[in-house]
């Protein structure tokens, strides 16, 4: 009986914190199958924290705030987009130095905004939503099917994803830029609208995996709350194998590792807490060494694609 | 911004050709490791130096989220700058202080919560393990399932001796009390500050308490979605969270004062400067929640007392 309680507690502690992770990930597909690398999930993961505290702080809806979040992060996206595609830089470089903007940006917003409150302004968020009969299966319920609204979304993007990306034409149109944008280009596609399209629904991403903090988990903005989630999903990313669902389930698993080691905590207290801490970063360097030697990126994705060039 | 730095200093250099006045200070920078909003550790010795800076008259600055690699060139470049009092607000800075002061014997360095002083290396702390045995004492008292958790992010001699206080402080209350202890390894990560304290709360702990930064409002929003008992650290937390039992606060602000008194008139030394329960200034216990009872009170007082009397000992020290 015991075990069933913990595998319930595991289940319900994967969702929550890998939820976020799941969110950046998905992101990071969108944005590599359409040629571009997104380095700067963790910045706007934070912009979408800000957007998502500032919009709830200001109108007290939960609604309002996940849409000032998502639009904090389409702009991101769009500035990153601009300085990949437009100004060409490189994309590695640019995202960090979107990384190292919104840093700072959003910790100087958040002072402004909340002024002395700053780090305990309380927010109006979402409370979790039990799905009729589902939430009263045992173990599974309360953990998966009495989440917020936010995962069930997560589990509906993902879904409408793949299905978008692998199945109409215009996933096809970007994956095709993503893999060769010159014969794309000769094919009719249009290249750069379709990766901004991607890089701006990327940021959006990002945005609710900062929204999903702020919204459902916290109902505060606190600077750096991100914690890395934006790097860890850069892993989650190639684990996935730049599979929506992959990296889906990529995200899940560390969000796993992550819950398992707080129970490993209590159950075995003799082991250096250290040891339990790295589980997540050491599971994922192990999965990337099993399994990346045969993942393939898309063929072009960091070169930026230049018309007039051949 | 370190360019800008880098200029000024230069600029410095230029201006202010001899050391510093000998006695009382004009100057004194703080360099600290996280945000000076986070309601913790940083905000507090961000307004510790500059509210005594305007009260006692000399001039403050201060660099924030400084992290390892960068510690020493911010450092040295306030001393450089002909700051008289330098201080690096917490223990993780005391390797840079060393390497820096050994480079400036005319500047006086600080190391809140330091590990090692110097004759330019004075250190500040606090009795950490007394005011988590209070702590400890007043969870294990209130506690109904005997189980009580105490999160922690890294460890070292606040985390490790406020764990061991808060665990003999509630073995005095209730010798079978469990105490369950988490490590983070993160001071901000919310999410994981939440996690933990569900983890704790699921696993029977019914008073928790949070001790990291920012993380910490991740843990005390578990403690409130599930109807338990926290306990704060730094202010009296029962302002802003009513499941508060007692806080235990550990005033870096009260503390910085003391010794900055001191600086100003020229007395500070390269020693230790400890905070216990004596010197209500720095270190003191907070509010008590409504629904503790007289006798558990009067026991907390009672231990207080032994405490500055010197017949409770609590380790380690």
């Amino acid at each position: 009986m015991i075990d069933l309680v913990l595998l319930g507690d595991v289940l319900a502690g994967t969702a929550r914190l890998g939820t976020p992770i799941a969110f950046a990930a998905l992101g990071g597909v969108i944005a590599e199958r359409g040629g571009l690398y997104n380095i700067g999930l963790e910045g706007q993961i934070l912009a979408g924290a800000l957007g998502a505290a500032a919009g709830s702080f200001a109108t007290g809806s939960a609604m309002i705030g996940l849409g000032c979040g998502i639009i904090c992060g389409l702009l991101s996206g769009l500035l990153l987009g601009y300085m990949s595609i437009r100004l060409r830089i490189n994309q590695l470089v640019g995202g960090i130095a979107l990384n190292l903007l919104l840093a700072g940006l959003t910790a100087f917003l958040s002072r402004q905004i909340f002024g002395a409150q700053a780090g305990g302004a309380r927010v109006n968020g979402f409370s979790q939503i039990d799905i009729p009969y589902l939430s009263d299966l045992p173990v599974v319920g309360p953990s998966l099917f009495a989440q917020d609204p936010l995962f069930y979304l997560l589990i509906g993007l993902a879904i409408a994803a793949w299905f978008w990306l692998m199945k109409s034409h215009k996933g096809l149109d970007l994956r095709a830029v993503g893999e060769n944008p010159k014969a794309a280009d000769l094919a009719g596609v249009p290249v750069f609208r379709m990766q901004y399209l991607a890089i701006a629904v990327s940021g959006a991403l990002a945005a609710l995996a900062g929204a999903h903090l702020v919204l459902s988990q916290v109902y505060v903005f606190a600077e750096g709350m991100s914690a890395g989630k934006g790097f860890i999903a850069l892993a989650a990313i190639i684990l996935g194998r730049w599979s929506p669902i992959g990296a889906i389930c990529a995200a899940l698993f560390f969000g796993f590792c992550d819950a398992v080691q707080f129970k490993l905590q209590f159950t075995s207290p003799e082991i250096p807490y250290q040891l339990f801490l790295i589980l997540p970063y050491l599971a994922s360097l192990i999965a990337l060494v099993v399994l990346g030697a045969k993942a393939s990126a898309p063929a072009s994705v960091g070169l930026p694609y230049d018309r007039e060039h051949r | 911004m370190q360019l800008k730095s880098r200029l000024l200093a230069g600029l410095a250099a230029l201006m202010l050709a001899g050391p510093a006045a000998a006695d009382g200070i004009e100057r004194a920078a703080i360099v600290m490791p996280g945000s000076i909003s986070d309601n913790g550790w940083n905000q507090a010795g961000f307004e510790g130096l500059t509210k005594a800076g305007e009260a006692l008259g000399f001039e403050a600055a201060f660099s924030e989220s400084v992290h390892q690699p960068e510690q020493i060139e911010v450092l040295s470049d306030y001393a450089r700058r002909g700051y008289d009092l330098v201080i690096g607000h917490g223990g993780e800075f005391q390797d840079a202080v060393e390497r820096v002061a050994a480079r400036f014997p005319e500047t006086m360095f600080m190391v809140n919560n330091g590990l090692g002083t110097k004759a330019n290396i004075a250190n500040a702390d606090f009795y950490f393990s007394q005011i988590a045995y209070l702590m400890g004492y007043v969870a294990g008292s209130m506690s109904d399932t005997g189980t009580i958790g105490i999160i922690a992010a890294q460890q070292f001699k606040f985390t490790t001796d406020t764990v061991a206080g808060y665990e003999a402080g509630a073995k005095a209350a209730n010798p079978e009390v469990r105490v369950l202890v988490t490590w983070t390894g993160d001071w901000d990560d919310i999410a994981k500050g939440k996690e933990a304290a569900l983890n704790q709360i699921s696993q029977g702990a019914d008073v928790v308490w949070p001790t990291m930064d920012s993380a910490t409002l991740g843990s005390m929003q578990a403690v409130q979605e599930k109807g338990v008992y926290g306990i704060g650290i730094y202010r009296d937390a029962i302002s802003e969270w009513p499941e508060i039992l007692q806080s235990a606060i550990l005033d870096v602000r009260g503390n910085m004062r003391s010794y900055l008194e001191l600086a100003a008139a020229g007395k500070l030394e390269g020693a230790l400067y400890r905070a216990d329960m004596g010197n209500e200034l720095a270190m003191r216990i907070g509010s008590f929640h409504p629904d503790i009872p007289l006798g558990v009170v009067d026991e907390v007082n009672k231990l207080i007392e032994a405490m500055k009397s010197g017949t409770l000992v609590v380790n380690p020290q």
